[in-house]
């Protein structure tokens, strides 16, 4: 009894230090237990019960997540409207219109006439141009043939395409010739082109 | 046409004309080559395969072109239509932007060098500003016009001459040399011989680069020859194993490139031809320069 009190106030104290000097506690009964509350049997359950039901549970709620997604997928993509071709409206105001001039007989005859003559001159063009392709053709195929003959070897290497020829680009003629040493002068612009992603 | 129905007419005294005349370069009538160049294809076929070389000497020549850098004069009938199409163009329009600005603009002054101006009622929907009126901006857009100055079109009033590359801005030229063949020199498409292990396309190309004196940045179109011109050499020159030559020509487009004035070049439109080339080789070449 007179050792057991001495023990019970010494216990708040010095219970570190007994529990690493001795390595195992040898007093009551009563404080085994109370020092193997974190790791009894009961304790040691609760979490596992746990683990069984979240994974199915989390599964599910991805599962559902997954299923709204496609069912937003499959709706079509909004088409990108053409702006070339809705007029807009301030084209639609009447306020714009020319007056409609009224053509004189010798006008309107002159410009019949002019169409017509114009429409002649361009199929004269027309047909000069592809008798002028057609004879460069032929020229074209006379040459393949004359080099058949002479080696086919130099045939073949004449068909190849060639790949380095493509892209091929060349700025087309102007009104003026290009000024020597010409510097342009530099122009701000600000682009409000409308950009739609789908 | 009448250009076509001439040639037809032509032909055959062509043929005539060539055969009685004795020139350095004979192209002999061209129905005799066909029916022997049927048998001479089997011959050669036969020869190839067992390794004769062929009697024809091979040459590839350019047909080197610059395109034209500015546009054509207009013919009165393309300058009337386009009058015309502008015309009728401006009677089908809207008013633009600018014009309702000019007519509101000129509706204002009348309506302040009225009577009964209102300045009060006029400023009050302006909010007093001091606004540009749109004739005064087309104004000072004509006299930023004024300060810009373009290069002339013609400038062959001077009168460049025949061997520069800036002789007719309008039309595409080609190019020719004078090389020695045989026993003469004569203006032809720079060409060159053809050696065993190099395709034609690059003895073309040899030949321009191979120019004394020039160097011209071409890009060549393709591999195929767009042309051929195949002569027979004179009977003291002949041989059993070189009858003729072949020359083949590719075509390329001038990129850049400079030459001296002293070496003969000629830059010469399709018309010009006539007067530098011989004539059966005329024909040849005539077909495949386009002048579109």
């Amino acid at each position: 009894m007179f050792l057991v009190l001495s023990r019970q106030t010494a216990v708040p104290t010095n219970v570190s230090s007994l529990m690493g000097v001795d390595g195992h506690v040898s007093q009551g009964p009563w404080f085994a237990s109370v020092l193997t509350l974190k790791t009894s049997a009961p304790l040691r359950a609760e979490p596992k019960k746990k683990k069984k039901v979240d994974p199915r549970r989390e599964q599910m709620v991805r599962e559902r997540l997954k299923k709204k997604l496609k069912k937003l997928e499959r709706v079509p993509p909004e088409l990108i409207p053409i702006e070339d071709f809705t007029t807009p409206a301030k084209y639609m105001d009447e306020t714009r219109v020319r007056g409609a001039p009224q053509l004189p007989f010798e006008e309107s005859e002159r410009r019949a006439l002019l169409l017509k003559e114009w429409s002649r001159y361009k199929q004269t063009q027309h047909r000069a141009e592809m008798e002028a392709v057609g004879l460069a053709v032929e020229a074209q195929r006379e040459a393949l043939e004359e080099l058949r003959l002479e080696s086919e070897e130099l045939y073949q290497a004449a068909l190849r395409p060639d790949p380095l020829l493509f892209p091929f680009n060349h700025q087309g003629p102007s009104y003026t010739p290009p000024k020597a040493q010409y510097e342009a002068p530099e122009g701000k612009y600000n682009n409000i082109t409308k950009v739609y992603t789908q | 046409m009448a250009a076509p129905c001439s040639r037809m007419a032509n032909r055959p005294l062509w043929r005539f004309i060539t055969n009685v005349r004795r020139t350095g370069l004979k192209h002999t009538g061209v129905r005799q080559i066909s029916l022997s160049s049927a048998c001479r294809a089997a011959t050669q076929t036969r020869s190839k395969t067992e390794g004769v070389p062929s009697p024809w000497k091979l040459y590839g020549a350019v047909c080197l072109q610059r395109l034209p850098v500015i546009s054509q004069e207009r013919n009165p009938i393309e300058d009337q239509f386009a009058e015309l199409m502008h015309q009728m163009e401006l009677e089908r329009s809207l008013l633009s932007d600018h014009e309702q600005r000019l007519l509101e603009d000129s509706e204002r002054m009348t309506r302040k060098q009225a009577d009964n101006y209102d300045s009060d009622e006029e400023e009050a929907d302006y909010g007093g500003q001091e606004t540009i009126t749109a004739q005064d901006q087309e104004d000072t857009w004509e006299q930023k016009l004024k300060h810009f100055q373009p290069a002339l079109r013609d400038r062959d009033v001077g009168g460049t001459p025949l061997g520069s590359v800036e002789r007719c801005l309008g039309d595409s030229l080609v190019l020719l040399v004078q090389q020695t063949v045989g026993k003469e020199t004569i203006w032809l498409l720079p060409q060159a011989q053809w050696e065993a292990g190099e395709t034609l396309r690059q003895t073309a190309e040899r030949g321009l680069s191979s120019l004394p004196e020039a160097d011209f940045k071409a890009t060549f179109l393709g591999n195929t020859p767009c042309g051929v011109y195949r002569y027979t050499f004179p009977k003291e020159v002949r041989t059993e194993r070189c009858v003729g030559a072949k020359v083949f020509f590719f075509k390329a487009f001038l990129s850049a490139g400079s030459a001296s004035q002293k070496e003969p070049f000629l830059w010469v439109k399709k018309t010009e031809l006539q007067r530098y080339l011989k004539p059966p080789y005329l024909e040849k070449v005539d077909r495949f320069i386009l002048n579109l």
